[in-house]
C-alpha cells in the first residue's frame, strides 16, 4: 500500500529543505511532461508503509497562468494524489494562508505543516497550533525543515493517515460570504449539467475560478455541451455582483480568501514584537543605496574565481588525465580508424564532457547558496532596472556574467529566473558572452597579427563586443518573439536564512548528476560526428596508414637520440593527420561555403586555403579552444612555442602562410566570437528550453549575426584603409 | 475625514504608508497583484527603492516585496500619516 502525497506551498516556505529531509537521499529530478518545470519525487518508510513524496513548484496561487501553476493544479486534480501536504512559513502565515484556501477547495484531504517556527518564535510570533488545527480542519505538525525538527512527527502522522489510523481531515469550507455564494450555488448547479465537467474537477473550484475570471478555468467551460448555460449564469453572477459588491469577481474573491486568511491568524498567533529584525538590519547593508552595488558585485568576483579559478584545478586535472590516456593510447595501439575513433572521438568526447563537471557544482553550489539565504531576489532587487532596459530580468545579470567563464552552467543558472519568457531570453542570449575557451583562440590571432598592446585590445573589444551583443540581441528577441506585455515583476523578498550544508550538497549534486546524463549524451553524440566528419574518408585509407607506420619505422631504425627522435616522429603523426583533415568531409564542406565565406575571410581573394578556416571552424563546434589545435593539425605546425620565441610554430605557419591579414584576422575573431556556440552548450540550451528548436535557433541566428559583424569588421576596416 | 485623494503607489517616499484602494492593470497583473495582497484596504510601507531608483521594496501583509514603478504605478493608494 503506497500513499502519494503532493507536497504544496509558496516559495521561500522551505519546502525543498523540508522534501529532503523527508526522503534523504532517496529521490529522483526529471522533468514534468512536456514542460521544463523540475519534479522531484522521492520516497521514505514509515512502519512498513512505503509513501511517496512530489515536490510540487512553489507558487502563491494555483489560478494556472505560469507553467509551475498549471503543473502544480493539474497534478493536485490528478486521481494519482491521496493527500496534499501544505507548508507553511510560520513567520509569513496570511500570504501563506491564500494558497491554502485554494487547496481546500480542491478536494483533497488536507494535512499542514507549520514551517521554520523557530523564526516565528524569535519575532515573537506565539501560535495556538490546537485552534489553527480547528480552523483549517486538518491535523498541524510544527516543524523546522533545516534542522530536521518535528519531521519523525511529521512521518508518523503520515504513516498513520496512510494506514488509515488517523483521519483528521475534515473538509472546511471558506465563506465568501452571503451573495457571493447564493452565486456559486448558482454556477455550480450549470455546471453539474455536464457530468464528464462535474467529474474532471470540484465545481465549486471551477465556479470560484470562473468567478475569478481566470482563462484557462474559461477554455475549459468552452469545450463543455453546457458551456452556454454556464456562461450566461456567469454573466448573470457579474451583472449582480458588480454593482451590489462594488468590484469585479476576481477582486471579491480574493479579498474574501484574505479575509479568511487574517481572521485566522488573528485567531491563531500573537502579533509579532516590533523590534528590528536580522533580516531589517542586513538589508540595510546588504540593499543600501551606496553600497548594495559594490558589495554585490564583490560577491560576484568571489563566486567567479570560486567557479573558473578554483573550479579550473579539477578541470585541468581531469584534462590532463583524458589527454595522458589519449597519449598513452595512441602510442600503444597500432595506427588505424578504430585508435582514431578512440583517441581523436571518444577519449575527447567523454573528456569533452567531464570537464564541465566541477565548474557546474560550484558554480551551482553557489547559486543554490544564494538563493537559500535569501540574496539572490536581493541581487535582483539591485541590479532589476538596469537588466529591464536591456529587455531583461534582475537575475539574468548572473548568467550573463558567468557566461564569461563559461556559457554551459550560466544557462544553467538561468533557472532562477521564473518567467519563461525572460528565462528563454536569457539562455538565448549568454551564448555571445566570450567565454574563456574562446579566449584561447583571440590569444593565439590576435598574437600572431597585432603587436602586444593592440592584441590585448583587441581580446578586451572581443568581450565588450559580446557582452553588447548579448544587449541588443535581448531586446531584439524580446520585441520580436514576445509581442506582449512582459511577465509582472512582483518579487518576495524573503527573509535571509543560514542555509544548511547538506541542502547545498545535495543541490550541486543534482545539477551535476542531471548535467552528466541529459546534456552528456548530446555532447558525446556531437564530438563523434565531428570526428567523423573530420578524420573520413582519409582516416580509412589504408595506403596512407601504411606509409606513415613505414615512416615511422624507418625513424626507429635511425637510431636517433631520444629527444630528436620523438621530435621526428611528432612531425610525421602532424604530416599525417595533416592529411587526413585537409581531405576530410570538413575539408570538402569547407570547399563548398567558400564563396560565402569569401567577403569576411578573403576579400581580396588572395587566399586560395581560406577554405581550411571551415575545417577549424568545423572543429570548434566540439569547444571553442579545438579551434586552435585543429588549426595546428592543417598547418602541420605545433602550437607550443620554442624555447626563447614569442610566436609559436602555428603562429608563425599562420603569419606567413595562411593569407590572412590583420584585418581578415580580426574578422576570424569577430566570427569565431558569434558563430555558434559550442555543443555543451547547444545541449544546455536543448535540455533548458525543453526542445531542440530553440538550439538549432540560437545556432543559425549565431551564424548569420556572426557572418554580419565579421563583414562589417572588413567593409569598416578597409574603408578606414587597413588591410 | 481625510481630504487627500488616492495616488498611484509609485509616488509614495521610502517610510511612507498607504492603504490600497483599486488596482488599475487589468489581467494577469491584476490577478497576480490581489494574489499577492493587494487587496482593498490593505496597508502597506515603502521600504527603500532600489540603488538605481527602481524597483521599490515595500511591507504588505507582513512580508517584503519588490514592484517595478510599472506595476506601482498602477496601484491606486489613500496615503496614512
Amino acid at each position: 500500500m503506497t500513499l502519494t502525497i503532493a507536497l504544496a506551498g509558496n516559495p521561500n516556505c522551505g519546502k525543498t529543505t523540508l522534501f529532503n529531509a523527508l526522503t534523504g537521499a532517496r529521490h529522483h529530478v526529471g522533468n514534468w511532461p512536456g514542460v521544463t518545470v523540475e519534479r522531484r519525487s522521492g520516497t521514505f518508510e514509515h512502519g512498513g508503509t512505503t509513501m511517496e513524496v512530489v515536490d510540487l513548484p512553489g507558487t502563491y496561487s494555483l489560478a494556472a497562468r505560469s507553467e509551475d501553476e498549471r503543473v502544480a493544479v493539474q497534478f493536485l486534480a490528478s486521481p494519482e494524489v491521496d493527500l496534499v501536504l501544505n507548508v507553511l512559513d510560520a513567520s509569513n502565515m496570511e500570504r501563506n494562508l491564500y494558497l491554502s484556501t485554494q487547496l481546500l477547495e480542491l478536494g483533497k484531504p488536507v494535512a499542514f505543516v507549520l514551517n521554520m517556527v523557530d523564526d516565528a518564535e524569535d519575532r515573537g510570533v506565539r501560535i495556538d497550533l490546537p485552534a489553527l488545527e480547528l480552523l483549517l480542519g486538518g491535523p498541524v505538525i510544527p516543524t523546522v525543515g533545516n534542522r530536521e525538527q518535528g519531521i519523525d512527527e511529521l512521518k508518523t502522522l503520515l504513516g498513520q493517515m496512510a494506514r488509515g489510523e488517523s483521519n483528521r481531515c475534515r473538509r472546511i469550507v471558506v465563506d465568501y460570504g452571503h451573495d457571493i455564494e447564493g452565486e456559486l450555488a448558482k454556477l455550480q448547479k450549470e455546471i453539474c449539467r455536464d457530468e464528464q465537467l462535474e467529474a474532471s474537477m470540484p465545481p465549486r473550484w471551477l465556479a470560484l475560478q470562473l468567478l475569478e475570471n481566470n482563462v484557462e478555468a474559461k477554455r475549459v467551460v468552452g469545450e463543455s455541451h453546457a458551456s452556454e448555460a454556464i456562461n450566461q449564469q456567469l454573466a448573470k453572477s457579474f451583472a449582480f455582483l458588480e454593482p451590489h459588491l462594488g468590484a469585479d469577481g476576481a477582486t471579491l474573491v480574493a479579498e474574501r480568501r484574505y479575509g479568511f486568511a487574517h481572521g485566522l491568524v488573528k485567531e491563531v498567533a500573537s502579533a509579532p514584537d516590533d523590534k528590528k529584525s536580522p533580516t531589517a538590519k542586513l538589508d540595510a547593508i546588504l540593499t543600501h543605496r551606496a553600497l548594495g552595488m559594490p558589495i554585490f558585485v564583490g560577491i560576484l568576483a568571489l563566486m567567479y574565481s570560486l567557479s573558473f579559478i578554483l573550479g579550473k584545478i579539477p578541470q585541468d586535472w581531469i584534462a590532463d588525465g583524458f589527454k595522458a590516456l589519449s597519449t598513452f593510447a595512441s602510442a600503444s595501439l597500432p595506427a588505424g580508424e578504430l585508435t582514431s575513433l578512440l583517441v581523436d572521438g571518444v577519449i575527447p568526447g567523454v573528456s569533452a564532457v567531464i570537464v564541465f563537471v566541477p565548474v557546474i557544482m560550484i558554480l551551482m553550489g553557489c547559486i543554490a547558496f544564494l538563493e537559500d539565504t535569501g540574496y539572490m531576489a536581493r541581487a535582483a532587487f539591485i541590479m532589476d532596472r538596469l537588466m529591464h532596459v536591456m529587455g531583461l530580468h534582475g537575475k539574468s545579470f548572473i548568467p550573463l556574467i558567468m557566461g564569461s567563464g563559461c556559457n554551459v552552467p550560466a544557462i544553467q543558472a538561468a533557472r532562477t529566473i521564473e518567467s519563461p519568457q525572460d528565462r528563454l531570453i536569457t539562455m538565448l542570449v549568454t551564448p555571445l558572452v566570450s567565454c574563456s575557451a574562446r579566449l584561447q583562440v583571440y590569444i593565439v590571432i590576435a598574437g600572431t597579427f597585432f603587436t602586444p598592446f593592440k592584441a590585448a585590445l583587441s581580446i578586451i573589444a572581443m568581450h565588450f563586443l559580446g557582452l553588447g551583443l548579448a544587449v541588443l540581441m535581448g531586446r531584439v528577441l524580446r520585441s520580436a518573439l514576445f509581442s506582449g506585455p512582459s511577465s509582472p515583476f512582483v518579487m518576495e523578498l524573503p527573509p535571509y536564512r543560514l542555509p544548511m550544508l547538506k541542502a547545498t550538497l545535495i543541490h550541486m549534486w543534482e545539477k551535476g548528476s542531471v548535467f552528466l546524463t541529459r546534456a552528456g549524451t548530446t555532447i558525446f553524440a556531437g564530438a563523434t560526428l565531428i570526428w567523423f566528419l573530420s578524420r573520413y574518408p582519409g582516416i580509412a585509407n589504408r595506403e596512407w596508414t601504411l606509409e606513415y607506420q613505414q615512416q615511422r619505422q624507418a625513424v626507429g631504425a635511425l637510431n636517433l637520440p631520444t629527444a630528436e627522435s620523438e621530435e621526428r616522429l611528432k612531425a610525421l603523426q602532424l604530416a599525417h593527420e595533416s592529411r587526413i583533415v585537409n581531405t576530410s568531409l570538413a575539408a570538402r564542406l569547407g570547399q563548398k561555403v567558400e564563396p560565402i565565406l569569401r567577403p569576411i575571410l578573403d576579400p581580396d581573394h588572395k587566399r586560395p586555403e581560406a577554405w581550411k578556416d571551415v575545417i577549424a571552424l568545423t572543429a570548434g563546434f566540439v569547444a571553442k579552444e579545438i579551434v586552435v589545435s585543429t588549426m595546428a593539425v592543417i598547418h602541420q605546425a605545433s602550437e607550443e612555442p620554442k624555447e626563447g620565441e614569442r610566436l609559436s610554430p602555428l603562429q608563425v605557419a599562420l603569419r606567413d602562410g595562411s593569407g590572412l591579414t590583420p584585418l581578415t584576422a580580426l574578422a576570424f575573431m569577430v566570427f569565431t566570437l558569434i558563430y555558434t556556440p559550442c555543443i555543451g552548450t547547444i545541449a544546455m540550451i536543448r535540455r533548458e528550453a525543453g526542445s531542440w528548436r530553440w538550439a538549432a535557433f540560437t545556432v543559425g541566428y549565431g551564424l548569420v549575426l556572426g557572418w554580419g559583424l565579421a563583414w562589417v569588421t572588413v567593409a569598416v576596416g578597409r574603408a578606414m584603409g587597413f588591410a | 475625514m481625510t481630504h487627500n485623494l488616492p495616488i498611484p503607489l509609485s509616488l509614495l517616499q521610502p517610510g511612507d504608508q498607504g492603504e490600497v484602494v483599486q488596482i488599475q492593470a487589468q489581467g494577469q497583473v491584476r490577478q497576480r497583484l490581489l494574489e499577492m495582497g493587494f487587496i482593498r484596504g490593505a496597508r502597506l510601507r515603502v521600504e527603500k527603492l532600489a540603488p538605481l531608483g527602481d524597483p521599490m521594496e515595500l511591507v504588505i501583509k507582513g512580508y517584503h516585496l519588490s514592484l517595478r514603478r510599472e506595476e506601482s504605478s498602477c496601484i491606486l493608494v489613500q496615503p496614512v500619516a
